[in-house]
Formats: C-alpha cells, sequence, structure tokens
C-alpha cells in the first residue's frame, strides 16, 4: 500500500510526462472555470452579503438564452449582446422586485429570496426555451473547434481550441474584473459595500445601483461561463450542477476574497484532476472528483476558518 | 413562443381533464407517467414523454381511447429523482392501474410497495433486471429487454457473435455512478470471468457528467479495445464530446439504448459518425402509426414535440412504449370482458403480451420493436434489438435483428430474484408460475 499511495503515483508521472501534463492542461481549464463560477458568487457576496443560490440557474439562463436568439435567426454576436441585455434586465428585476423590499432583513432571509429566484428561472427557461438539449453556438461566435496536437517527451498532448479559448476569455475576464473593481469608481464603490456598508452608504454610495451592477457583472461571468461549458456537452439544465462545483473553492478561497476565488478554482482544478488520475482511479474506483474538493476544503477549514484568502472577523463583545 | 403556448395548451388540456375527471371517474383508464421534463435530464426525458403522450393522445381521439375508454395519460414530474418519484407513486397509486417510475433507481424503491398495493410497474428497458422472473416480481415488468440483455448484445455484437473473441482485450465500462448504471455490472463481470476479457468499470459523478476529462484521460491511459456506455441525460452528450476530444475510434465506442439520443449527437454532428448503440425500438419514418399521429395529434397542433424530434430514436421509442402499454390494457379487456380493468387485470394484460409481426402490421408500427411475447415465469420478453449507428446527422441500423444469450442470462435472472427476495423476506412468490419455462 505504501508503494501504491508514495511511490507508483509519481514513478506514472516521470514514466509518461506527457500525460501528466495532459493531465494538468484540464485540470487547469477545469479550474479556470470553477473560479469564473466562484467569482460570480464572492462578487454578490462582497457587495451585499447574500449568497446567491441562482448562479447556477443563471449560466443555464444566460446560454439558453443565447442559443435561442439564434435559433430564432438572430446574428450570433448581436445575440451576444441581446443575452447581455437580457442579463442586465434580470439584474434590475432581481434588484427592484426581490432584494429592495428585503434590505435590512437577516442573511438567510435574502439567501431563501435567491433559492426563490433559482425556482422562478427554472420554471421560465423551461416554459420559454423548453428542456431539450441544444447545441451552442461556438463555431458561429468564432471560437475554433479544432485540436493542438503537440509532442512533449516524444509523447502526446491535445489541446482543444476551444479549451485553450476558454482559459484566454477566462483570464481576460478576470484581469478586466481585478481592474473594474481597483481602478474605476463604480469597482472601488463595490468594494466600499463590502469593506463597510454603513460607512459606505454614509458618503452617498448607492446600494440599489452597486446591486443592479454586481448581479449584473454575475450574469455576464454567467453567460461566459455557459459558452464554455455548453461547448464541451450542450446547452440544457444540466448546467446547473456546474455551479456546485463552484461550492467548495468558495470555501477553500473564501467567500470575501477575489484572489481567493481564482487561486481556490485553480487549485482545486488542479490538484481534484491529479488525485483521480494518480490515486482515485488505481486506489478507489474513480469519481474522487465528487467528493475530493469537499474533502480539501474541510481540510483547509480546520486550521484557517475563514478559508485561505477570507477575512478573519474579530467581534469585541 | 412556441413552447409557451404548446404547454399552455397542455396545462389548460390538463386542466380541462382534472376538472372534468369526477364526472368520467369509472369511464377512464388511469395510467400515469412518472415523467422528468425538468432537471439535469430533462433533456432526454422529454422525447420519450412526448412519444408515450402522443400516442395516448392518438388513441383518445382516433379510438376513444382503449377498447372505447378513453387514456387519463397524466404526468407527475420527479427531475429524475428518486425522492420526488417516490411520493408521485404514492400520490398516483389510488386510481392508477400502472405506474411508470421512469428511473431504475425510483423503480427499486417502489418495487416491494407494489406487493401491497397490487399496482403493476411498467419500466421497459430499465429497472432491476430479475424483474424478467415473474414468479418473485409478479408486478414488475421491464418488457420488452433487461439492461442485462442489453449488455449481452452489445457484447455479441463487438465480438461479431464469438464471445470467446474477447479474451484478452480490454472492456472499459463508462456509466452513470447511479443505480441505472451499476445495473449490468453483474452481467459483465460475469462474462469478464467466462470470457477471459478485462472489464474496467469507469464511473461518472451526477456533477462530473459534463466534465469527464478525468475519466477520458483513464481511458486514454487504458487504451481499451472497447468503450461500452450506460450514458443518461448530459453524460451522454459529455463522453461523446471527450471521445471526439481525445480521438478514441468511434467504431470501438457502444452505448445502450439510453444513450441513442439524437440531440447529444448533434452536438458533435460529423465527428460522432461511426457511435453506436443497442436499442430494442428503431424510426421507422414512413411507418402508417405516424400518418394518424399526423391526423390526430400533430395537424391539431397537440403535439409538444417539434417535427426534428419527431424523426429521432427515443421520441419513437416513447410511441412503442405506449403501444406496449395500451397493448397490455387491450389484452386484459378482452380476456375478462370489461372495458374498464383495474391493476390486477393489467398485470394479467402485461403477463400475457403477444406482440406479433401481424399485430405489429394492424397497429401501423412494423420494425419499430421486434416480436416478443411475455408469459408468467418471463416479464421481460427479451425482444432483441439492433445497434444504431450515428452517420453524423441521425442514427440508423447497422445490424441485422440481435437476441440475448438467454441461456446464460435466465439462470443468472432466476438467482438475482432468488436472493433479492431472501435479502427482502418475507416476500410474496407466485408459486403458480414456472420462471424456469421463462
Amino acid at each position: 500500500m505504501f508503494n501504491e499511495i508514495f511511490i507508483a503515483p509519481f514513478a506514472d508521472m516521470i514514466a509518461a510526462p506527457d500525460f501528466l501534463l495532459q493531465v494538468l492542461w484540464e485540470g487547469l481549464v477545469s479550474g479556470i472555470l470553477y473560479a469564473l463560477i466562484a467569482l460570480g458568487f464572492v462578487l454578490i457576496f462582497r457587495s451585499s452579503r447574500i449568497f446567491n443560490f441562482a448562479q447556477g440557474i443563471m449560466v443555464v439562463f444566460a446560454a439558453l438564452t443565447l442559443v435561442g436568439l439564434h435559433a430564432m435567426g438572430v446574428p450570433a454576436w448581436i445575440c451576444v449582446l441581446l443575452t447581455l441585455g437580457v442579463m442586465f434586465v434580470l439584474a434590475v428585476v432581481i434588484e427592484r422586485v426581490v432584494l429592495r423590499p428585503l434590505v435590512g432583513q437577516p442573511d438567510i432571509i435574502l439567501f431563501m429570496a435567491t433559492i426563490g429566484i433559482t425556482l422562478f428561472l427554472i420554471g421560465f427557461g423551461e416554459v420559454i426555451f423548453g428542456g431539450e438539449n441544444k447545441v451552442m453556438i461556438t463555431e458561429e461566435l468564432g471560437i475554433p473547434t479544432g485540436s493542438v496536437l503537440l509532442e512533449p517527451f516524444g509523447g502526446l498532448l491535445i489541446l482543444e481550441q476551444k479549451d485553450i479559448t476558454a482559459v484566454v476569455v477566462a483570464a481576460l475576464l478576470v484581469v478586466a474584473l481585478l481592474v473594474f473593481l481597483n481602478y474605476t469608481r463604480m469597482g472601488r464603490a463595490i468594494r466600499a459595500l463590502g469593506d463597510d456598508s454603513q460607512a459606505a452608504l454614509s458618503v452617498g454610495i448607492s446600494i440599489q445601483t452597486i446591486w443592479v451592477l454586481v448581479w449584473f457583472i454575475a450574469g455576464i461571468i454567467a453567460l461566459v461561463t455557459g459558452i464554455a461549458w455548453g461547448a464541451r456537452a450542450g446547452v440544457s439544465f444540466a448546467l446547473e450542477v456546474i455551479a456546485y462545483k463552484a461550492l467548495p473553492v468558495l470555501m477553500l478561497g473564501g467567500l470575501e476574497s477575489i484572489a481567493g476565488a481564482i487561486i481556490g478554482g485553480l487549485m482545486i482544478g488542479l490538484l481534484e484532476k491529479l488525485f483521480e488520475i494518480y490515486w482515485g482511479q488505481p486506489l478507489l474506483g474513480g469519481n474522487t472528483e465528487t467528493w475530493f474538493a469537499f474533502v480539501l476544503a474541510l481540510i483547509v477549514l480546520l486550521f484557517r476558518p475563514q478559508g485561505l484568502f477570507g477575512e478573519k472577523i474579530i467581534e469585541r463583545v | 413562443m412556441k413552447h409557451f403556448t404548446r404547454l399552455a395548451a397542455a396545462a389548460l388540456a390538463v386542466t380541462v381533464a382534472a376538472t372534468s375527471a369526477p364526472a368520467q371517474e369509472t369511464e377512464e383508464l388511469f395510467v400515469p407517467n412518472l415523467a422528468y421534463r425538468t432537471g439535469p435530464f430533462a433533456a432526454t426525458g422529454i422525447p420519450l414523454m412526448n412519444g408515450q403522450r402522443d400516442y395516448a393522445q392518438m388513441l383518445n381521439a382516433r379510438d376513444g381511447g382503449v377498447g372505447g375508454v378513453m387514456l387519463n395519460f397524466e404526468e407527475c414530474e420527479t427531475g429524475y429523482n428518486t425522492q420526488k418519484g417516490v411520493e408521485c407513486y404514492e400520490k398516483t397509486k389510488g386510481e392508477a392501474i400502472v405506474t411508470q417510475p421512469w428511473s431504475t433507481g425510483i423503480t427499486l424503491q417502489v418495487l416491494p410497495k407494489t406487493n401491497v398495493d397490487k399496482i403493476p410497474v411498467l419500466a421497459p428497458g430499465y429497472g432491476f433486471s430479475p424483474m424478467a422472473d415473474g414468479k418473485v416480481f409478479q408486478w414488475a415488468f421491464n418488457v420488452p429487454g433487461s439492461y442485462w440483455d442489453a449488455a449481452s448484445m452489445i457484447l455479441k455484437y463487438i465480438s461479431g457473435g464469438d464471445l470467446g473473441s474477447l479474451n484478452g482485450k480490454t472492456i472499459a465500462f463508462l456509466h452513470l455512478d447511479h443505480p441505472y448504471g451499476k445495473e449490468p455490472l453483474p452481467f459483465m463481470e460475469a462474462m469478464e470471468k467466462e470470457h477471459g476479457f478485462k472489464l474496467e468499470p469507469i464511473p461518472v459523478g451526477l456533477k462530473e457528467m459534463q466534465n469527464q476529462s478525468a475519466q477520458w484521460l483513464q481511458i486514454r491511459r487504458l487504451r481499451p479495445d472497447y468503450v461500452v456506455m450506460w450514458g443518461w441525460g448530459a453524460m451522454n452528450a459529455g463522453a461523446i464530446t471527450e471521445a471526439v476530444k481525445t480521438k478514441f475510434p468511434m467504431d470501438k465506442f457502444v452505448g445502450v439504448w439510453w444513450s441513442s439520443h439524437d440531440a447529444d449527437l448533434r452536438i458533435v454532428g460529423e465527428k460522432g459518425k461511426g457511435y453506436k448503440a443497442i436499442s430494442f425500438s428503431r424510426p421507422v419514418l414512413d411507418a402508417p402509426v405516424l400518418s394518424d399521429l399526423e391526423d390526430y395529434v400533430y395537424s391539431k397542433g397537440d403535439s409538444l414535440a417539434s417535427e426534428e424530434e419527431r424523426q429521432g430514436v427515443f421520441y419513437n421509442r416513447g410511441l412503442v412504449i405506449s403501444m406496449i402499454l395500451t397493448e397490455a390494457i387491450a389484452t386484459a379487456q378482452k380476456h375478462f370482458d370489461k372495458a374498464v380493468i383495474g391493476p390486477e387485470d393489467l398485470r394479467w394484460g402485461l403477463e400475457n403480451l403477444n406482440i406479433t409481426d401481424e399485430r405489429l402490421e394492424e397497429l401501423g408500427m412494423s420494425g419499430m420493436v421486434a416480436p416478443f411475447s411475455t408469459s408468467c415465469g418471463d416479464h421481460t420478453g427479451h425482444s432483441g434489438g439492433w445497434i444504431l449507428e450515428w452517420d453524423g446527422e441521425k442514427f440508423v441500423q447497422a445490424s441485422d435483428h440481435l437476441t440475448p444469450d438467454s441461456e446464460v442470462i435466465r439462470p443468472m435472472e432466476i438467482a438475482g430474484a432468488k436472493a433479492y427476495a431472501e435479502e427482502n423476506a418475507p416476500w410474496p412468490v407466485n408459486e403458480s408460475c414456472d420462471a424456469q419455462a421463462g
């Protein structure tokens, strides 16, 4: 057993370095997409203390809107713009109809409200778009669908062009978000609201505007995530379960940390893939990805209850 | 909007049916379907449910139901969730003459209840394979084929009929990590021992259905001679996408009948050319029954299925499944000489099905399913099936009619049923049945 746990996996890595690179690449792709979903949660939590249970269904809704509009004959890039418009309207409606009346209510009430939003979007989405699996308009959006074949160490490394595109777009989106949050007035307002909502309100920051903004940004993230995941296996309500993969990322990285979401997502993506391939499949029969990330996050929480990058809350009594 | 209009019409129809139900209580046959049009598996459930629903609607419109009694074909939404499925069973069992659980997990949960409630479980092509033994599973019917039948036919096909030729080969068994996905494992493991191939089970979790890169990395590492898939919902499309990505030869990739959904393959299109699946049903697009459906359902705007969906394997399978149920109803009506039958009568009908070539022709469904018959001891019928192949645009027939290896499967079914009855003792057994004869 010692050999199987501590020696054989590393021997396998050395014996087939091209395969190890493939594992790392797949982990990186998964990780950056997990990070993207987690960012949607973090942005909303930072600015409103709401854990947005609807983030998963927003991914489905955005992707369905995109392919649904295209099915009606609208050109692909116009569909993207119109989908962004729909996500903006959704953000406004959520703020006006759901969140505004609940200002000042306990966090759990707001959380329950996002469950309500989820259920509404599931029903509404199914009525409008149907539940059938739809093909993502990958090629129409100009996303290449071929493969890049490399031969590192005399082996084979397959990089899907759509995965490369997803990594690049996700990375650009993350950078853009960081620039927006750090160097723009609205971005600083979002951070200020997250740091101290009372102080932020006292200097004239509009909570309504900020909430619409962060829900819209979460909508943009949902659209990018929906395109990336939908290109892999089609667009259906099954995409919703992808959001659950963000939960251990949030536990690991902390609910309030943008850096935590990014690094936590990448860590989980890479580590769960390495563990599954070199330990999970040979020793445990596989399918360890369903629990590995949660176990990893729980171990981290044992030592850092606020997550790797979360803020330690000290309350004076 | 088209969906909205259709759903609104369907909702109105259900409402009208529900409000008029008390007046017609004794004049209809309540055949609920534990459907899933929502959730992660909706994409594969919808065409099946639409096919079932349309066939029942056609009979109601054309013939006034079955034997002159209208069918009340109501759906209870489960989302493919076992707990919700059991709730639906409890909710509908009062008036129902049958329960159609639409999930192996739900079937396993309701199996013991049906002995008490005395209501037949119709699980066409799914459920627990030993349900074939009618001596033990008096109320369960997995016509016209079980998962062990499907596994047997796949092995027969990939071995070219000589299972000995699989000796020394590796078969990766990619399956949903769910009771459904695990169901064929006992049979596959028995075949592994007998024929000397190496079976590599590769589970796919519900949350990993759309990201199977780890599973396909394992397949790349194992270099199996064949991949056999027991996929469902988004898992099918996820697996086929990864197979294309890892350049696994499609002609070595065979799925069960629930992995033969046109919409899943459309995602990869041409790149999925050569992928195969076993199927107990096949679309026959010039079948006379489709003309009747056009006249009595489609032309009136009563179908929820799109024209493209109606050409597909799953929609046509839905038609076959409803046909099997309504033939059982007709058989029972004739035998008991009454139009309004109860669940116990229907059990007899399901146990005495005789779907012959002639009968299929009369129904306008020749070739859509192979002939089969059931008996007291055989609740499956073992119709066999065909290999369907994706040609880049649609599934086409790629083999002659295949039959499962009954000599191997039957003793396993009887042993499996016996073990189940012992584990769930006291379990009522129909001693008048001769299961061996099944």
